[in-house]
């Protein structure tokens, strides 16, 4: 049973229980004032950004060049929108973007978490992958960019493998971690009950991996969405941020601005879809 | 209604019991850092019987109930269930755990049936039979529930029913209600003595209270304070008394007194060892 903050654990059971719901609630309550302050905050934010960046009283405190208004990112969206950027149509871009971004994601899903689970079930094969995945791990991996353009080429190829490069050990160390974590108890109580080997991690080491997998995946959805700022910094002429950064080349930065907000927006959405998927697949996860 | 001096390990037991703890000894670590958790130790257990084990907390009464459970394999000696060296968990012995060990992710229906799907029973009837105890220890109406939904109480009866599910030749049971409140504690011992008494299983039971032991089992056995042996031993009668209060007995009193006498000074010894370490 986890200890509640502020909450005396106590010895009976029954009791204990309630006072963790009456916890949950008030914990409950306070986030939701959490999100006013949240929304407030945003609030702000952005009522700053309008009075910074509009003509009061002649020109405006920020010049545009610095910070354009809401009004004008909002016009540039739609104007590129329309019209696309280079050539190319804002979906295009956005599309390569996306393509880069779930390639590696996914791929590095499908290959991570098993390897990562290995890592944690076996003791050898966790002596063999620990150093690599450990050693790199530290490693900023946009120093590696070009490196990754010299080796694979200019192609796709080398933008997601930098992704992957930042994603893998992520995911395949919290993998691993999970699967360390299910309690001997249960591996116990399955072994007792006649479970095979098979049916053990099928049915036990699996679920009971799975919160820790999630957390995993949602530190890696932000990291991978901000990473293709990196991923298309060079050797490319396609994708939101390559477009946000070619622009501001020029100062153009109304696009600059439209291609961050796109991104952040982005990968505020996909956490947002892990996290309902979360919510669905591990039901019990926070609750025993 | 009495409590008798009884000799778990007498020489015709050891040879004719269901259960039999052959001097089994568990030693953790080696070396200068070696500790002796177990010294060698002998019982057996009957088929039908119910044994609770009372000792002082660090006794090693869980590492007994491991080594009989096979999840640690004895320094020395062996166990053996009806004859067979006891060398790994198997469905014959059924445990139930104090908390913690239901399946989170699976319902109520799917954790009962957990244990005949694993040994091969087709999902129809392990599904059939898993129902029957989830009867048993009345949870009919919460089968498709998760077991976060359960009370602490209610959570136990799972794990009983799992255990029982699989129709095992004895039940270990680590202090199952320890974590609950007097109440609800005092609701499934009553519940578990029917059980018992209904599905004749061998019940090796670990337990922190000595009115719980006297009110269960046949047989009562005082671990020493660490390395763990058995103290004494006790034959006791109070579980075929359809008496509910038999508690407050004067007999129940004085067997109480009788085995608290000998807990006692282990939990003496016990506690000092706890302060010089």
């Amino acid at each position: 049973m986890s200890a509640v903050p502020g909450v005396k654990q106590s010895a009976d059971g029954q009791s204990a229980k309630v006072n963790r719901r009456d916890t949950v609630i008030q914990l409950r309550s306070k986030l939701m004032s959490g999100r006013h302050v949240s929304f407030l905050s945003f609030l702000v934010m952005f009522a700053i950004w309008v009075v910074a960046t509009t003509p009061l009283l002649g020109a405006p405190m920020v010049s545009p060049v610095f910070l354009p208004s809401p009004q004008s990112v909002v016009m540039t969206f739609l104007k590129l929108a329309q019209e696309g950027y280079q050539g190319k149509s804002l979906l295009y871009h956005y599309g390569a973007s996306m393509f880069r971004f779930f390639s590696s994601f996914i791929g590095c899903v499908l290959l991570g978490v098993p390897i990562g689970l290995m890592m944690g079930m076996f003791r050898i094969v966790r002596a063999a992958l620990d150093p690599p995945i450990e050693f790199t791990r530290p490693i900023p991996k946009l120093a590696l960019l070009p490196l990754f353009v010299v080796w694979f080429g200019i192609g796709e190829f080398s933008k997601i493998f930098m992704i992957s490069f930042t994603l893998f050990p992520i995911i395949s160390i919290s993998a691993m971690e999970a699967v360390k974590s299910v309690s001997l108890r249960k591996i116990q109580a399955a072994k007792s009950l006649g479970a095979s080997d098979a049916t053990i991690f099928w049915r036990i080491l699996l679920p009971g991996s799975l919160p820790g997998i999630f957390t995993g995946l949602r530190v890696s959805v932000g990291l991978g969405v901000s990473m293709l700022v990196g991923a298309e910094m060079v050797a490319t002429s396609s994708g939101v941020a390559f477009m946000a950064l070619s622009a501001s080349d020029f100062l153009q930065t109304n696009i600059v601005l439209v291609g961050v907000t796109i991104l952040a927006v982005t990968g505020y959405l996909l956490d947002l879809l892990v996290r309902v998927i979360e919510k669905v697949v591990v039901h019990w996860s926070g609750r025993e | 209604m009495s409590l008798v001096a009884f000799d778990l390990s007498g020489p015709s037991r050891l040879e004719n019991m269901e259960l039999v703890v052959d001097g089994a000894s568990k030693v953790f670590g080696a070396g200068e850092s070696a500790v002796t958790a177990l010294t060698p130790i002998s019982l057996a257990i009957g088929a039908g019987e119910f044994l609770s084990i009372v000792g002082p907390s660090g006794c090693g009464k869980s590492t007994l109930l491991n080594l009989i459970a096979g999840f640690e394999t004895p320094s020395s000696g062996e166990i053996r269930l009806d004859g067979k060296t006891v060398t790994r968990p198997g469905a014959e012995r059924g445990v139930v755990f104090q908390q913690g060990s239901l399946f989170p992710w699976m319902t109520v229906l799917d954790n009962v049936s957990f244990g005949p799907i694993s040994r091969g029973v087709p999902k129809a009837e392990a599904r059939e039979k898993a129902m029957q105890f989830i009867d048993l220890v009345h949870l009919s109406a919460f089968a498709s529930r998760y077991p976060y939904e359960l009370s602490g109480g209610m959570q136990q009866r799972v794990g009983i029913a799992r255990a029982l599910a699989n129709e095992p030749r004895m039940l270990l049971m680590d202090e199952p209600f320890a974590s609950l409140d007097q109440q609800t504690r005092e609701i499934l011992q009553f519940e578990i003595k029917r059980i018992w008494q209904r599905t004749k299983t061998t019940i090796f039971w670990i337990t922190h209270s000595i009115d719980e032991a006297l009110f269960l089992s046949t047989h009562v056995a005082v671990m020493s304070a660490r390395p763990g042996r058995i103290k004494k031993a006790f034959a006791s009668e109070f579980f075929a008394s359809d008496d509910p209060m038999v508690g407050s007995t004067q007999a129940f009193t004085e067997a109480k007194r009788e085995v608290t006498m000998v807990l006692h000074e282990e939990s003496m010894k016990s506690s000092k060892q706890e302060e010089q370490r």
